[in-house]
């Protein structure tokens, strides 16, 4: 019995003969390596610089801190306008090119990111699963949604019978309006954003609740019940899930005073602390509400899989149903961008982002919250449609609005008290995880008080055999 | 102020996720209630009954792994226990503890797969069903060192079992026993104190116990509701009355209950395992029986616990090689009887997670 | 205003309004006229955005796009054979006469009022809009709010299921 390790059958060799991905990236030709490493080395050690000379001066008043496309944008419009133009024209260019240039910007994120993320998703739920993920196609995989994407524009079109032609085909490309949308007033760097709004958090708001409509044509027009019942279930929980995320973008606003995404940043910047920290229960029931809004586990009952196949795109096929599937991770890094911004203190992080550029920074963060989603997704089952629309209605709406009153005392408070910032807002972040926990344990007495939340009896063990009577005596 | 609402009918399957197969319920709707559910089979027909009528009793055993194709090595004992009952062929003591191995080892895959097929139904993107994967996956190569086959076994023979593991198999096995408690331990972790799997699952499709007896179930799901019944103590067939085992009861019948059974019948069959392998004895694996074995003319009814339940074997010989009549009672197709009444009036979500923890496998129903 | 691109804008902005609101009437089925209507209300948001009212073009999208075209989604749902048979109705010359009247009163409105010039260079309006909501029409703010929270109250009294009510009603 030599062969005690020798793996059994040909599939489990090959598993124990798969070396990691860190051992291949080792793997690769020395020269490949090195030019690698130099060129991560190059551009921390470049970043540096710049931060420095930044930070010690060097650079105002000549030229600006390059990081930041924001002064880039503005000294391009001060350069055409200086250049002695038409007037006219000066101004039609200096609205066009920036414009121009920013949705090229943005739209080139989202589309990196339709890239970059399938494979990522499918490669961290690999890992969560044990098993290896898309690792044939290019690199690593990397490849892997360019050759889905291209599979997808090959297929046939399908249009079932009985669709709504025109209904049909507006979906796919409606969805998309809001998911791009969102990004225009992330800001990125102190002045890299592309549309600073004063009313940021209202547009965030309302751009979110665009979604609403066109899922709901694409589950009318598909003239199939599958696709109807998604839309439905879809409709209602973005339509529930809107006020929680509302009342707690609202919590935001009371206490940094602004609606500006940018104010709220700086504001999380100079007090040197997250909004999360103060008001978590805010945070939370954010992030959780717009996994309901986005369609993402443990809140994906509107295209829950094992129920009603895919949802509101069910009758979709092709690249239709592809957009459908990018929007969909579309939706869940702009969440990620909106949760950073306003709860993980955007493109900063306690002085940092004076060294290395705010929007690697923002990006981390983004990067972050969609690995807690795809944590999430990778770990929990999907509630019923009932509990979910329960939990809105009666947990996260009623607390959600008693910590928004308190959150208003407080920043009426905090304006008119003139302590040193670390007590008023430690008291802030006390009072508020205090209530928060205090009220969520109170409020589930009270909701759940005829309910038995005791832990599930285990099986019992039993060696008599037996029929009904034999069942009667167990049970005692 | 009621809205009046029009039913409407939803087609679930043969083509859909999570009808485990090709599986048709017709469903009429109101809303997300389930008004009124037909279960339509027979997309999966073989004709496998007719069939056998035209092979030996031998050349039948294929059609039972492709019965119960998830658990090949219980229908092949099955069959050939039956078949040995009726001629009275002696079985070698080596070749029984085999027979207990291998089907403790069915029952483990088995039940991995029907509980990680329950909790995708519930929406877990496939994290537990590819975890249960993990220790079915080794026991599929421990089937495959043995016989060649991972999944249609054709394992067990009429007298025996078809070869002796190879000398691999034993420390392989030994491993897998070893480490299969922890890893059982580890999906407790994962699942039972599960806040949303809790949500989905507790107080959903419940069988009363007079229900489940009525509606003759058998196996995890007659246990789940509360009955203490297991063909391997109340009937004992091969060397189980040598094993020292409990038999899993739940105690409300939900889904949960018959998930937590399955999950704890994991345990059960290690220790089972665990004995079987300090216990046996060396010697032949099989006795020699004729080509075309000719049992006398009559008929039989045996029965064994497959890991869906009872499944029983109907034979009538004519004394001829071939059986004269050859009948399968399918655990999955008299388990799947009840969910009619489970469904009515139940969410269509809860409805897919009943279908889930009834376990059925299609190839059984329709054989 | 002056800004060119303002002025394509505006036009652009127009044409769509006025487009969308022509195929509103002209589909004949009523969730094309409920896209068309959305598409309108969006027009109208950039319409006050070239004006420099964000918060109202913001209102606009939240109220007018994104909730009030929800509820008229289900007000069509619940209409027997909606988007079936939209045939001609007895209710043609009533409408074509409230329309022709309205359109003359906001013309009227329109031609007599004495359009002083935009409004001088304001950078926020949500600053302005928070104040007087807060300031000089607390009261008119109030009593909307009141209003509302009866509503809210109404809803929820209408389809509330009665405990006596043998046959339990469809809410969720």
């Amino acid at each position: 019995m030599s062969s005690d390790t020798r793996p059994a059958t040909p599939m489990s060799r090959q598993i124990a003969e798969h070396r990691s991905l860190l051992d291949r990236a080792l793997g690769l030709p020395k020269l490949v390596l090195v030019a690698l490493s130099v060129a991560l080395i190059g551009f921390v050690i470049s970043q540096i610089l710049i931060g420095y000379m930044v930070v010690s001066g060097q650079l105002d008043g000549k030229w600006y801190d390059i990081r930041d496309f924001g002064n880039a944008m503005v000294s391009l419009s001060d350069a055409i306008n200086s250049s002695g133009m038409d007037s006219r024209i000066a101004s039609t260019l200096t609205y066009l090119i920036p414009t121009l240039l920013g949705a090229t910007g943005i739209v080139s994120v989202v589309g990196g990111w339709l890239l970059i993320g399938p494979w990522a998703e499918r490669r961290l739920l690999a890992k969560f699963q044990i098993r290896q993920g898309p690792n044939r196609t290019g690199p690593f995989g990397l490849l892997q949604s360019l050759a889905d994407a291209l599979k997808l524009m090959q297929k046939e079109i399908i249009i079932p019978r009985g669709a709504d032609r025109f209904l049909y085909f507006a979906p796919p490309i409606a969805v998309f309006i809001p998911a791009i949308l969102g990004w225009a007033p992330i800001p990125w760097s102190p002045k890299m954003s592309y549309a600073d709004l004063d009313v940021g958090v209202l547009f965030v708001i309302a751009i979110s609740s665009l979604g609403v409509l066109a899922v709901f044509m694409a589950g009318w027009a598909s003239n199939n019940h599958y696709s109807l019942l998604g839309a439905m279930r879809t409709i209602a929980m973005m339509i529930s899930y809107e006020i929680p995320i509302s009342v707690s973008l609202l919590a935001v606003v009371l206490l940094t005073g602004s609606t500006k995404l940018s104010e709220i940043v700086m504001w999380q910047s100079e007090q040197g602390v997250w909004l999360i920290m103060l008001i978590p229960f805010a945070a939370l029931a954010f992030l959780f509400a717009s996994t309901a809004e986005i369609n993402r586990t443990p809140n994906d009952i509107g295209e829950a899989e094992s129920e009603i196949v895919a949802g509101f795109y069910t009758e979709y096929s092709g690249m239709k149903a592809g957009l459908f599937m990018a929007v969909e991770l579309g939706n869940a890094i702009l969440v990620g961008a909106l949760m950073s911004t306003f709860f993980l203190g955007g493109y900063t992080f306690f002085g940092l982002e004076t060294w290395i550029p705010g929007y690697l920074i923002l990006a981390t963060k983004i990067g972050l919250v969609y690995f807690l989603f795809v944590w999430i997704r990778a770990t929990l089952p999907r509630f019923r449609l009932d509990q979910l629309m329960g939990f809105a209605w009666k947990f996260l709406i009623p607390v959600s609005i008693a910590l928004m009153f308190l959150t208003a005392i407080e920043s009426s408070i905090l304006v008119r008290w003139d302590a040193p910032s670390f007590l008023s807002l430690g008291l802030i972040a006390l009072v508020n995880v205090a209530a928060a926990v205090g009220l969520t344990f109170v409020w589930m007495r009270v909701l759940f008080r005829d309910t038995d939340l005791s832990a599930p009896p285990a099986p019992i063990l039993t060696r008599k055999m037996g029929g009904l009577q034999a069942a009667k005596v167990l049970r005692g | 102020m009621t809205t009046s609402t029009e039913p409407y009918v939803l087609n679930i399957g043969p083509q859909h996720p999570s009808t485990h197969g090709v599986f048709r319920l017709r469903v009429v709707m109101d809303g997300e209630k389930i008004k009124d559910l037909d279960m339509i089979v027979g997309y999966l027909h073989r004709s496998m009954e007719k069939l056998a009528e035209e092979r030996t009793f031998t050349q039948n055993i294929p059609f039972t792994d492709r019965a119960d194709y998830l658990a090949a090595m219980t229908g092949n004992l099955g069959l050939a226990i039956a078949v040995e009952r009726l001629a009275g062929v002696e079985v070698p003591e080596r070749a029984e503890y085999l027979r207990v191995i291998f089907s403790e080892l069915q029952r483990i895959a088995s039940h991995a797969m029907a509980n990680g097929t329950l909790i995708s139904d519930a929406g877990a993107w496939q994290t537990p069903l590819l975890y249960m994967f993990r220790e079915r996956e080794k026991i599929l190569d421990l089937f495959e060192m043995t016989c060649g086959a991972r999944l249609t076994t054709n394992y067990m023979r009429i007298g025996g079992v078809a070869f002796d593991p190879p000398v691999e198999f034993w420390p392989a096995l030994q491993e897998l026993v070893d480490e299969l408690p922890d890893r059982i331990d580890e999906y407790h972790e994962l699942l039972v104190s599960n806040e949303v799997f809790l949500a989905r699952t507790r107080g959903v499709g419940v069988i009363s116990p007079e229900d489940a007896v009525n509606a003759s179930l058998t196996g995890p799901v007659l246990r789940g509701s509360g009955i203490p019944w297991d063909l391997r103590k109340a009937d004992p067939y091969s060397v189980y009355d040598r094993m020292d085992f409990d038999v899993v009861v739940g105690k409300s019948g939900d889904v949960y209950d018959r998930f937590m059974v399955r999950m704890s019948e994991l345990y059960q069959s290690v220790k089972i395992i665990k004995q079987a392998i300090s216990q046996i004895p060396s010697g032949a694996h099989k006795t020699d029986i004729p080509l075309a074995l000719r049992p006398d003319e009559g008929e039989i009814y045996s029965r064994i616990e497959s890991p869906r339940g009872e499944i029983g074997f109907f034979l009538v010989s004519d004394g001829g090689p071939f059986p004269y009549r050859f009948h399968l009672r399918a655990p999955s197709l008299i388990n799947l009887s009840l969910l009619n009444e489970l469904g009515r009036d139940a969410a269509l979500s809860d409805a897919i997670v009943t279908l889930g923890s009834l376990d059925i496998v299609v190839g059984e129903i329709d054989r | 205003m002056d800004s060119p691109g303002i002025v394509i804008g505006f036009y652009m902005m127009a044409g769509l309004v006025l487009g969308s609101g022509t195929l509103v009437f002209l589909a004949r089925n009523l969730l094309h006229a409920l896209a068309f209507l959305v598409i309108s209300f969006l027009g109208m948001a950039g319409l006050f955005l070239t004006l420099s009212a964000d918060f109202i073009a913001m209102a606009q999208i939240l109220i007018y796009a994104g909730s009030i075209s929800v509820l008229m989604v289900f007000a069509v749902m619940l209409t027997p054979l909606a988007s079936r048979d939209n045939g001609n109705t007895i209710y043609v010359l009533p409408g074509l006469l409230a329309a022709g009247g309205i359109a003359t009163f906001v013309g009227f409105l329109a031609l007599d009022t004495s359009w002083s010039g935009p409004a001088t260079d304001f950078t926020t309006t949500i600053d302005l809009i928070g104040n007087l909501l807060l300031g000089k029409y607390v009261l008119a703010f109030e009593i909307a709010s009141v209003l509302l929270l009866f509503a809210l109250i109404g809803a929820i009294m209408l389809v509330q299921i009665s405990p006596s009510d043998p046959e339990e009603g469809e809410g969720r």
